[in-house]
């Protein structure tokens, strides 16, 4: 935690030894989709991005800036139009292909015929990981996120947040190095998505993973986050990266602390610039 | 939200007494119009016109003397009733149903996952089913029982292709829509996993075509019965309920409940293969929250 990545020259962090090395970087990334109707849409332009390992980085901007293309390329869902994409030093897709990273929608996504234990074990079927390591493995995960308990449940049994957290923990269940979350807690209730923020934050503690969190919430993203990175729609670019010089580990008291709503005014002030830029 | 074995069953024992209390309307409409008739002379009420269908118990034998036959000896000099003809003649239908159900039903899997996996499969075989299914069976079924009889076999084989014909269409195209039921969320899911075509098979898109593969079984079923009938019809020899229903409509003019009884035997068989089905589903499909 000594000097932001950012700072870093490129070349040397790629020779200097692996714990130096970003978790992720991209540079120059493009991205256009061509349209059915003739216009295409520029959904990124430029963007340059280095994540250190084990930080905890948010998208930030308004609907429509590219937060998620740029989160499905990081993932290789979507491959970039022009721009290199690293992602643990090797390619996205290698990455993907390695099981390198966890995915987190916005939908829990879970399969509705499995219980939650046989849910959080599907990366590792799907990694040929023998049954008992499987299940023990699962289980383990589900004591990470406190749903021991509803193992053998099925999801539709869940609420909407404990659905979340078993997403969470499936995502976890390989252990990737790279957790990629594309607005997680968006769909959840004010009182479930504070709860979850906080362990979110202590399951990051716990595991050391490094965090890609997509969210469109000033105070989310500054209660979570090491690092905020602000983008602006039409072309999406990333506008400002701000580092969070809260203390870490954080507790729902932070929320409440002077310079917690330092961190929000700056946020917001910087958001509210790239709305100004913005042709009405 | 019902789940466990316990709540299956009492599913299965609801569809059951719905079932009776169907075949109990049914029987009360047909006496009531019946009566009506005799009441009437044949005629609709407040008008001359004859009734649509002549009520009189040579076109419309009284349920009982239907159910009645069932008890009388199935032909003069023998002991066994016409109940127990039907029922062996029935269960050797069922049997020739059943054959074709669990071939048709294979062949439409298999055909499913080709139309899902192959793009050439699903440009070029897809016309082809859909042109198998307009050909009407009453022209095919000679032709099969005639190859079947060239090629030396006995005739319930020609029969049970019959009926598989019948039965795999409603099992590929429900399948086939199974398979592609996978939301976005879920088919990326298995992308993001580096999970291959044959694991989002099995793992993803099989689980998630299984309601699909009951609904079109359950229609299958029916067709695989009525494919069975008509493959016995056109066999010339052999047995089975629809030999029953033929030799039965020669002797209409003088014993036309013999005919209803065969029929009704017929339409019961279709109802048990299509009950014991839904018995499969109910197990297999215990843990869904759309179950039941
Ligand atoms: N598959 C796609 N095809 C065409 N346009 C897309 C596609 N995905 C996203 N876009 C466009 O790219 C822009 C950025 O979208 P997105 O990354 O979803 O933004 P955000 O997640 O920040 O709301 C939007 O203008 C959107 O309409
Ligand atoms: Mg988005």
């Amino acid at each position: 935690m000594t000097a932001p990545a950012t700072t870093t020259p490129r070349g040397t962090a790629a020779m200097t030894a692996t714990d130096d090395a970003p978790a992720i970087s991209l540079t120059d990334v493009h991205k256009v989709f061509p349209a059915s109707g003739g216009q295409s849409v520029a959904a990124l332009e430029r963007i340059g991005l280095d994540v250190r390992p084990g930080a905890f980085v948010s998208l930030l901007g308004p609907s429509g800036c590219g937060k998620s293309t740029l989160l499905r390329i990081i993932a290789d869902l979507t491959a970039p139009t022009t721009g290199t994409v690293t992602v643990g030093g090797r390619s996205a897709r290698e990455a993907r292909l390695a099981r390198d990273y966890g995915l987190v929608f916005q939908q829990a996504g879970l399969l509705d015929w499995r219980t939650v234990r046989r849910n959080v074990e599907l990366p590792l079927q799907v990694g040929g990981v023998s049954r008992a390591e499987r299940k023990a493995q699962a289980e383990t995960m589900l004591d990470l996120v406190r749903l021991g308990d509803v193992a053998d449940r099925f999801p539709w049994q869940l609420s909407g947040g404990m659905q979340q957290r078993v997403a969470i923990a499936r995502a976890l269940a390989c252990r990737p190095q790279l957790l990629l979350m594309d607005e997680p807690l968006g769909a959840l209730d004010e009182m479930t998505r504070e709860y979850l923020q906080g362990e979110l934050l202590r399951i990051w503690r716990d595991t050391g993973t490094t965090v890609v969190f997509v969210t469109h919430s000033v105070s989310e993203a500054v209660f979570l986050s090491t690092d905020i990175v602000i983008m602006s729609p039409r072309p999406g670019r990333i506008t400002r990266r701000i580092e969070v010089g809260l203390p870490q580990p954080r507790t729902v008291e932070d929320r409440t602390s002077p310079a917690y709503f330092e961190t929000v005014t700056e946020v917001r002030k910087a958001l509210h610039a790239v709305m100004a830029e913005e042709p009405a | 939200m019902g789940s466990g074995i316990g709540a299956a069953a009492l599913r299965t024992a609801r569809a059951f007494l719905w079932t009776a209390l169907v075949l109990l309307a049914l029987a009360a409409l047909w006496e009531g119009y019946k009566a009506l008739g005799d009441a009437t002379g044949g005629r609709i009420p407040g008008t001359g016109l004859d009734l649509p269908i002549a009520a009189d118990d040579q076109a419309m034998p009284h349920i009982a003397d239907i159910i009645g036959a069932l008890t009388e000896p199935a032909r003069r000099g023998t002991d066994t009733s016409l109940a127990v003809y039907l029922f062996n003649e029935a269960t050797i239908t069922f049997r020739e149903a059943l054959l074709g159900l669990a071939i048709g039903s294979a062949a439409g899997l298999l055909l499913a996952v080709g139309l899902r996996e192959s793009r050439f499969a699903s440009r070029g075989v897809m016309p082809w089913l859909i042109a198998s299914q307009t050909v009407p069976l009453v022209a095919v079924a000679p032709m099969v029982v005639i190859w079947g009889g060239k090629a030396g076999m006995p005739s319930w084989v020609a029969v049970t292709v019959l009926s598989a014909y019948l039965a795999f269409f409603p099992v590929t195209v429900s399948v086939l829509r199974g398979l592609n039921s996978p939301q976005p969320v879920h088919r990326e899911l298995m992308h993001a996993l580096a999970a291959g075509r044959v694991r989002t098979l099995l793992l993803l898109r099989f689980p998630a075509a299984l309601p699909f593969l009951f609904a079109g079984l359950r229609l299958a079923a029916t067709a695989s019965v009525v494919g069975a009938i008509v493959g016995e019809l056109s066999a010339g020899t052999g047995g089975g309920i629809g030999r029953a229903i033929l030799t039965s409509s020669y002797y209409y003019s003088s014993a036309p409940e013999n005919l209803y009884a065969a029929v009704l035997v017929a339409a019961v068989t279709g109802i048990v293969l299509v009950q014991v089905l839904r018995v499969g589903e109910s197990l297999s499909l215990r843990n869904r929250s759309t179950a039941g």
